[in-house]
Parts: C-alpha cells; sequence; structure tokens
C-alpha cells in the first residue's frame, strides 16, 4: 500500500522534462506534463518539443496544517478496514496514521499529545462522494447558484473547482459532522456536466488550497428525467432515448480526438527519433515537425474518462437505465465507477457487483420525482449485501452531509430487520473506504492504516446513533475541529461578524 | 391475570429477531376488527400528567384509550400483547406537510399541493379537496409511526396557500380529524418574493387582507354592496374569516428576527392565533415569542446561512426556545411529505444540541396537538383520547429504531406498503420461473 501510495504521489508530481516517460499512451487530459514547452536556454530535447495539454494546470496548493504527535486511546476502533478494535488505539505522527492496534501495543513517542477517549468511537474521516457544496453555496441566491451551466446537455468542457466558492458555510457543518475529503460535482441538469473536483474539507482562501493533492478528476453525467426535462423545450433531449443518443454521439467524438492526439503523439515521436539520427547527414532539405491538433476542453475531458484517467460518475435513479449505461459503457470501453442516488440499485444489485460499479445512495430520499418513486430503506443494505459489492453512502445535500453517520446507522438498522445484518465496522466503510476506493483516493485516506493520511475522527459514543457527535476532526493530523474549543471552529468570512452568529457556537453549533 | 383462557395473546418478538417482529406486526394486524386491545409490559413515555411509567400497560377500546397503568386487568375477549419492555408512545404528529395533496414533488398531475402563478385563488384553497386518503405515501409514513398530520397547501405566487386540515393516516375515507385546522401564510423572504420583492410589500399586502376579511366578516352583504378593491375574493376573505376572528391558527412562515418581531406586532393587532413556521432566529426573539404565546414549527437541521434571512441558524434553536417557554414542533424538507417519517430524527439531532429528552417527545405529540386545538383528543397517551399508540423497538427518537406496531384510533395498523413490498419483490435476485412482476403478492 505505502509503494503504492509513494508511486502515485511520484507520478503526480511529475513535471516537465520527466512527462515524456508516459509516453505515447497518454491522452489528452493525461497523467503531467504541460505545454510548457521547454523554454529552451539548453537545447531541447526532443520529448520536450511534443506538445501535450497541461494535466493540472490548477495544482492543489494545499499542505498539512502543522500537527503534533498524538496517541488516541480507549476507544472504539473502526479502521474503515472492516476492523473493530476495542479498548484501541491510534497514533498520529507528521500527519499520518502512524500505529492501529490494542491499546496496550501501541505507545506513545515522546512528548505526543495523549488522548483518553475511553467510551468514545475513533473513525476514518468521513468522505462525502457526491456534494455541491461551494458550487451551491450558502447563501443561496442567484449569485452563488454556480453548479448546473444548464445551456447545453453537453457541458464536458466546465470544471467544478471553478465555481467552488471556498467561503461557503456549509464545508464548516460538513466539518463538525466529521467529513474530512468530499468530492464536488457539477448538477445533473446535462448529459455530461463537467468535471468534478475533490477536496480535503479545510478552510482555504482559494480553492487550490483545498484542493486533495493528486486525487483524479471525476466527469459528471447524469440519466433520465433531469437533462431531458431541462432541454425538452429547447432543442433535446427530450427523451431518454435522446439521452442515449447524446452520450453516444460525443463518446464516438471524443474516441477521434482521442485518436488524432495519439496519432501526433506517435508522428511527432518518430520525426524527433527520426530527426536525431538524420543529424549526422548534412545537407537534407529541412523537414517540419508534426502539428499538434487544436485544444477542446469538452472533447479532452470526454478523451480522458475514456482513456480511464478522469472517473466517471453517473447519476442515474433507474434500474433499466443503468444497465443500459453500462452496456453503452462496454461499447466504447470506458468504465463507470460509481451510479450516484441508484434509487433503484437494489433491483440489479447483482449487476452492479458483476460489473464492479459502486452505488453511491441516500438511506431513505424518495418520491420527490417518478424515477425516484420505487425507492426503498433497505437500498443499501441489499446493494451491500451482494458478494463484492461497493455501497456508499452519499448526501448531496448540505444537511445530509452533516450527519452521513446517521444515514449509514439508518441502512444498517433497516438492513438487519431483513436479515442483512452489517456490523459497525462493516457500515463504517460505506461512508470511509468505499467512497475513497470510487474516487481513487483509497490509496491516500478513507481508513486507518499506516502511512495513510491522519483524517480521523472522534465520536462521543458510537456513530451510528442519532446522538453522536463528532468532538474532533483531524486533517492529515491536524486538529481542524474540536466541540469543546470555539478556536478549533471555523468561520467563514461571509459569516464573520453577521449579527446572530457571534452567539452561535461556531460551524452552526 | 385471569381470563387467560378468552384471551388470544399476542408475544412481540425479542428486538434481535427482526423476522420474528415483523410477522408479530402482522398479527398484530389481525385482530384489528377487534375493539380490545391490552398492551402490557411497556415503557409508556405518555406526554401526559403521567409521565413515563415502566412495566405499564395501555388498554384500548371502542378506539380510545380506555386504562393506563400498571398491570391493568384484561377485560373479558380483551386481544392480550406483551411489549416485552418496549417503548409506547402517543401516535407521532406531523405539524405541517403536503401528505396526500402531494404523491410525487415533482409531476404535475401527482401533486396538488399547489397553484401555479397567476392562480387567482389563494385562502380559499381547501387541502381537502385534493386529499387522497390512499396516497402511497400515507402508509410508508404510517409504518415511520406518523399518526396524524396537519396537511397544508403551500403557497402559490399569492401570500396565503389555503385551508390546512389535520387527518390521520390510517387511510380511511373518513380520516378527517379536523377541517379548517388553520391557514398559512408567506412572511420574511418568502412573502417579499410574492410581493414585489420587498418585505415592506408583504406586510403591507397581509396587513391589507386581514382587514378586507374582518371588514368582509363584521358585514357580508354590506361589505359586497360597496365600491372595493378588486384584487380580493370574496372566497378568500371567507377563508379568512375564522383567522381574523381569532379561532383558526394562522401559520405564517418567518425565519430572521425582525420578521418575527413583526408577526409578534401582527399578533397583536389583529387578535390572531399565530404560529411561526420556519423560525430560524427564533431563538434570538424566544422570550418574546414566550411572552406573546406564539409556538415553533422548527426545522431541527437550520443551522446554515440558508438566505439572509438565516444567519442566525443553530442546532441550539429548539433547545433555547424550549429553554424560553416556547412551544414547539419539527417540521422537514419543507413539509413535503415523504420523509415525515424521519422528525423522530430531527428530534433526537436536537435533543443531541440540548433539548431535554421529553420536551423533545413532547414536541412529536401534545405540542402539534395544542397547535391546533386537537389536544382533547390526541398527543397524548391519556384516558379517553384517540388510541393512537406506537409500539417502538428501542429508543423512539433513535435513528435504528423502527415501529413494530402502530394503532390508530385503536386499530392496528398494516405495516406494509409499496416500499415493503418492493422490497420484499427484490430482496432475492436470484432467477425463478417466472419474472419479477410475479413477485411479492402472496
Amino acid at each position: 500500500m505505502a509503494v503504492a501510495a509513494i508511486a502515485m504521489l511520484a507520478a503526480c508530481g511529475k513535471k516537465g522534462a520527466e512527462s515524456a516517460d508516459h509516453g505515447t499512451d497518454a491522452a489528452p487530459g493525461a497523467e503531467t506534463s504541460a505545454v510548457e514547452v521547454a523554454a529552451a536556454e539548453e537545447p531541447a530535447k526532443p520529448a520536450d518539443l511534443i506538445v501535450r495539454p497541461p494535466k493540472d494546470p490548477f495544482p492543489s496548493t494545499y499542505e498539512p496544517y502543522p500537527s503534533k504527535a498524538t496517541l488516541i486511546t480507549g476507544a472504539t476502533v473502526l479502521t474503515g478496514t472492516g476492523e473493530r478494535i476495542e479498548n484501541g488505539a491510534v497514533l498520529i505522527v507528521d500527519g499520518k496514521i502512524s500505529a492501529v492496534g490494542p491499546a496496550a501495543s501501541v505507545s506513545a513517542p515522546e512528548g505526543a499529545t495523549q488522548i483518553d477517549a475511553k467510551g468514545k468511537y475513533v473513525t476514518p474521516g468521513i468522505i462525502d462522494i457526491h456534494s455541491h457544496l461551494g458550487v451551491y453555496p450558502s447563501p443561496s441566491t442567484e449569485s452563488t447558484s454556480d453548479g448546473n451551466e444548464a445551456v447545453s446537455p453537453n457541458t464536458a468542457q466546465v470544471w467544478a473547482e471553478h465555481s467552488v466558492w471556498p467561503q461557503d458555510a456549509g464545508f464548516t457543518r460538513a466539518l463538525a459532522g466529521g467529513i474530512t475529503s468530499l468530492q464536488i460535482l457539477p448538477g445533473s441538469a446535462n448529459l455530461f456536466g463537467g468535471r468534478s473536483v475533490i477536496l480535503k474539507n479545510v478552510p482555504s482562501r482559494t480553492v487550490q488550497g483545498m484542493k486533495f493533492p493528486g486525487a483524479p478528476y471525476g466527469l459528471k453525467m447524469a440519466c433520465g428525467e433531469n437533462p431531458k426535462r431541462v432541454y425538452g423545450l429547447t432543442g433535446g433531449p427530450s427523451t431518454r432515448m435522446a439521452n442515449f443518443s447524446g452520450y453516444r454521439a460525443a463518446w464516438i467524438e471524443a474516441a477521434a480526438y482521442k485518436k488524432k492526439w495519439e496519432d501526433y503523439w506517435a508522428d511527432a515521436e518518430k520525426f524527433y527519433a527520426d530527426e536525431k539520427n538524420d543529424s549526422d547527414k548534412k545537407g537534407d532539405e529541412e523537414k517540419k515537425p508534426p502539428e499538434p491538433p487544436t485544444r477542446d476542453l469538452k472533447l479532452e475531458t470526454l478523451a480522458g474518462a475514456l482513456n480511464g484517467d478522469i472517473i466517471v460518475n453517473m447519476h442515474c435513479y433507474r434500474a433499466d437505465e443503468m444497465v443500459q449505461v453500462l452496456d453503452m459503457a462496454k461499447e466504447f470501453g470506458y468504465k463507470v465507477a460509481t451510479f450516484h442516488h441508484a434509487v433503484e440499485a437494489y433491483k440489479i444489485a447483482d449487476y452492479l457487483a458483476k460489473n464492479n460499479v459502486c452505488a453511491a445512495m441516500w438511506a431513505d430520499w424518495w418520491g420527490f420525482k417518478l424515477e425516484a418513486y420505487d425507492g426503498v430503506r433497505e437500498n443499501i443494505s441489499l446493494v451491500d449485501a451482494q458478494p463484492n459489492s461497493c455501497a456508499i453512502v452519499h448526501s448531496d445535500s448540505e444537511v445530509g452531509i452533516q450527519r452521513l453517520n446517521q444515514e449509514a446507522a439508518k441502512a444498517m438498522a433497516d438492513g438487519a430487520h431483513i436479515g442483512h445484518k452489517a456490523t459497525e465496522e462493516h457500515a463504517i466503510e460505506w461512508l470511509t473506504s468505499n467512497p475513497a476506493k470510487a474516487m481513487g483516493i483509497a490509496d491516500k485516506t478513507g481508513s486507518l492504516e499506516p502511512g495513510k493520511m491522519a483524517d480521523v475522527v472522534i465520536w462521543n459514543r458510537t456513530p451510528f446513533s442519532v446522538y453522536a457527535l463528532a468532538e474532533k476532526v483531524y486533517i492529515d493530523g491536524a486538529l481542524m475541529f474540536d466541540r469543546d474549543d470555539p478556536k478549533r471552529s471555523p468561520r467563514t468570512d461571509f459569516e464573520i461578524g453577521q449579527p446572530g452568529n457571534g452567539f452561535t457556537g461556531g460551524a452552526g453549533q | 391475570m385471569n381470563g387467560a383462557s378468552t384471551m388470544k395473546k399476542f408475544l412481540l418478538a425479542g428486538a434481535a429477531l427482526a423476522i420474528g417482529a415483523l410477522s408479530s406486526a402482522a398479527a398484530l394486524a389481525q385482530p384489528a376488527a377487534s375493539q380490545t386491545i391490552l398492551i402490557q409490559n411497556a415503557r409508556l413515555i405518555t406526554s401526559g400528567p403521567q409521565g413515563v411509567i415502566e412495566n405499564g400497560d395501555v388498554l384500548l377500546r371502542d378506539g380510545v384509550i380506555a386504562g393506563v397503568g400498571v398491570d391493568l386487568a384484561a377485560p373479558e375477549g380483551a386481544n392480550v400483547i406483551d411489549a416485552a419492555g418496549r417503548t409506547i408512545t402517543a401516535g407521532f404528529i406531523a405539524p405541517f406537510s403536503q401528505l396526500g395533496i402531494e404523491e410525487i414533488s415533482l409531476d404535475r398531475e401527482a401533486n396538488d399541493a399547489s397553484p401555479d402563478p397567476g392562480f387567482p385563488l389563494s385562502a380559499a384553497l381547501d387541502s381537502l379537496d385534493a386529499y387522497n386518503p390512499t396516497s402511497s405515501v400515507i402508509a410508508v409514513e404510517r409504518a415511520g409511526g406518523i399518526t396524524r398530520a396537519l396537511i397544508s397547501p403551500q403557497a402559490g405566487d399569492k401570500l396565503f396557500a389555503g385551508k390546512a386540515a389535520v387527518i390521520d393516516l390510517s387511510g380511511r375515507v373518513a380520516s378527517v380529524t379536523k377541517a379548517n385546522a388553520a391557514q398559512l401564510a408567506m412572511a420574511g423572504y418568502s412573502g417579499a418574493a410574492r410581493s414585489g420583492d420587498t418585505r415592506m410589500g408583504a406586510w403591507a399586502m397581509l396587513r391589507e387582507y386581514l382587514s378586507e376579511a374582518a371588514s368582509y366578516a363584521a358585514n357580508p352583504r354590506d361589505y359586497l354592496l360597496r365600491k372595493r378593491e378588486d384584487r380580493f375574493f370574496i372566497s378568500d376573505l371567507e377563508a379568512l374569516g375564522p383567522v381574523v376572528a381569532g379561532r383558526e391558527p394562522l401559520i405564517i412562515s418567518a425565519n430572521s428576527a425582525a420578521d418575527i418581531r413583526n408577526v409578534i406586532r401582527l399578533k397583536s393587532d389583529y387578535s390572531l392565533n399565530v404560529i411561526i413556521l420556519g423560525g430560524s432566529e427564533a431563538w434570538r426573539v424566544a422570550r418574546e415569542l414566550a411572552a406573546a404565546n406564539i409556538p415553533v414549527i422548527l426545522d431541527a437541521m437550520q443551522n446554515l446561512p440558508t438566505q439572509f434571512e438565516d444567519l442566525g441558524s443553530t442546532m441550539a434553536n429548539a433547545a433555547r426556545l424550549q429553554a424560553a417557554g416556547v412551544t414547539i414542533a419539527f417540521f422537514n424538507d419543507g413539509g413535503t411529505p415523504h420523509n415525515m417519517r424521519l422528525l423522530p430524527q430531527y428530534a433526537g439531532n436536537a435533543v443531541a444540541h440540548g433539548l431535554p429528552y421529553d420536551a423533545a417527545i413532547a414536541a412529536l405529540t401534545i405540542n402539534p396537538a395544542k397547535m391546533f386545538g386537537v389536544d382533547a383528543k390526541l398527543g397524548s397517551v391519556e384516558i379517553g383520547k384517540a388510541g393512537d399508540i406506537v409500539v417502538w423497538d428501542g429508543d423512539p427518537l433513535e435513528v435504528t429504531t423502527r415501529p413494530v406496531a402502530v394503532f390508530i384510533d385503536g386499530r392496528a395498523m398494516s405495516m406494509e406498503n409499496r416500499q415493503t413490498k418492493l422490497r420484499d419483490r427484490y430482496k432475492d435476485l436470484s432467477k425463478g420461473d417466472l419474472p419479477f412482476a410475479y413477485r411479492g403478492e402472496e
């Protein structure tokens, strides 16, 4: 695991010249590299002359906040890997999980802060795979409504991070609910809504200061009612069949675009290789290097999804539509990582498990539209009951994100009533390691394992309770929220100094 | 206990045995026709003067609660149910909802909760004209322990929404508890948005409506003969008659402390019986509200500055209002009916943020009954009140707790609904001899 993490970080940290390692397999929107064609003071290496669209033009500037070595002992530890340790210990050193085990087996290093958490629970930081914080922030006004570029059914070119308002008070409330990482998605008005962004839930002046270092991008797509409702009177899609023709036409275009770049890279590699071989010969006429294709932001994102660099998040309610989407993914050779909302996932839980697709669900939302009419309280549990399943509890709500633990508790109880008994140590995976896996960050967070980011929550009791409160929330080992210390409770610029707000306990408590 | 030979005994299965609990609930459904049910050995949270009774019994007879206490004797022929120490509460009451008038929110034909913009009438609209007691939503919410609800229209583009009613969740045709139980009006930004986009417009318009209604009520014939503003419909003014007479509660949607102070003034100026809906900053005006005897129906999870009128939102709202002596109840999702069954979760979160436990139970039972003047019949486990009882498999406010039995007017209700049937149809996905469409109706 640690090795994989290092490899991934290294890959993402690469810049400039090293990007040549990615060779011709890299597609637009792929790993590293910049257009920064070497501002050649030294003679340019051939690889530097090959144009590659920048992979990360708005790079994360997040750095963990200072942390102290901290030993938390005596708590029930749910590791996020399915393990439960009674009277356990979690040791945080240098912002990473350093040790996890029975309290007797872990000792505090010199000078470490020791926290007696007897009677409490410790879990990994909670992860919400589906949030619109920042893009639909509080206050909700016309000025801040930035989540749906509802002008065309395909807006794959937009990036959610360019709408995220870091001063959304919702981030602070989510922090008080134990959220340490979250994916911000564009809305579901469009067939292709745009790119998502994965954030660490740390207040920052800039969105770059929140971006999860090394996290992959996601693509938001939407099935069913929403796209056809939005465009039904303005040129379509106005039907579900047009939804599908819209997706497929776009994938065909994206595949052609991807190939154009791959052909260019192959030609360019060959050209510079030939040029090098020919450089000794004199008198040859000058050959012109191949011209790179023109960049297209929309197709760049779609091509990234086709080659697997960008993770596909599909908003879909109905069972029959989800299965059709799986066929479409096979047709174009891409992978759907997660169906979001998936209110009817229980009807096709076997298909989802067989195709290795996650379902991100609510515990009990239903009925707000016809495609959500068949909701059942056992949805999460029935998806989870399949072998090799990947059930995720998500919020899609600035209210729900504050209590994903309670959503999981409800799902657990309803499953138990029909004989699918999930333990707490298993159910916690629905909101920690499973979303981490689906978001491509499981090598870094989502469980309490040595080497991972110390994203940790101390709860005043079992989190599977309506009375549970996150007491302390650590992000990369730094104590970012402490219910007992107003100085460890963030307030946004928008809220500070407002009447009434000064009397609340910070973070809306 | 005597009369054992004539009693049919039903045991509520152990909490751990989920299947057992379901089948015992089915057993409970059978004696529905029977008029006398004795539930024994329960932890009774009465919401009444008797407080909490450990190892208590409840006797339901002829639709009402006929006995509450310890070791009640079983009348001849009674069905005796052993609650095995489980908790019993009065049926929970949702104080604001669109139950039975909104089957699916985003489906025009399946949602009658509010008129389109431009539709002329407002206060005259009656929720009962659209009420469908067989809405599938009702059985879903009932299985979550909700036994009664206020059903209210939502406002179109006018300030008044229409007439609300109290109904029970039995699904019977005769399920209307009280017609004309309340009227709903928009203030705050909801009012401003319907009044030239300014709060000045909303308050001026509200006063004008109320004055016209009072004028009409004072002498209808004279009013009709007089030259008058044509923007008022007589049927709307007629509907507001009981409101300006102070007989019918006026629910006013308002959130900011400033708007709430205006509500307090309005109540005093027009001698209204008002209830605040929303009240995200109500805690800032808690003492004035208590002094003016104005209850608040609040969303216990409103802790964000959703709009500028919600800047003071806090999870402590419920606790602070209660501490100041304000009568509170809870609503969620703005009243959309699909998850009223989560009201106990809302109450539980209020408890986690300082609301005393018994006050949270009261907010789900006796408080809403008082707000709508039905507390003589509903809202507590007391002799003479309607037999609305819920047996829970744990702490009723806990998210992992579910009802095992629900009684309305002394009758055991079915715990089945569209959701349980869909679940049963698909809980085993192995291929059968026939398609899934043949499953689940045994």
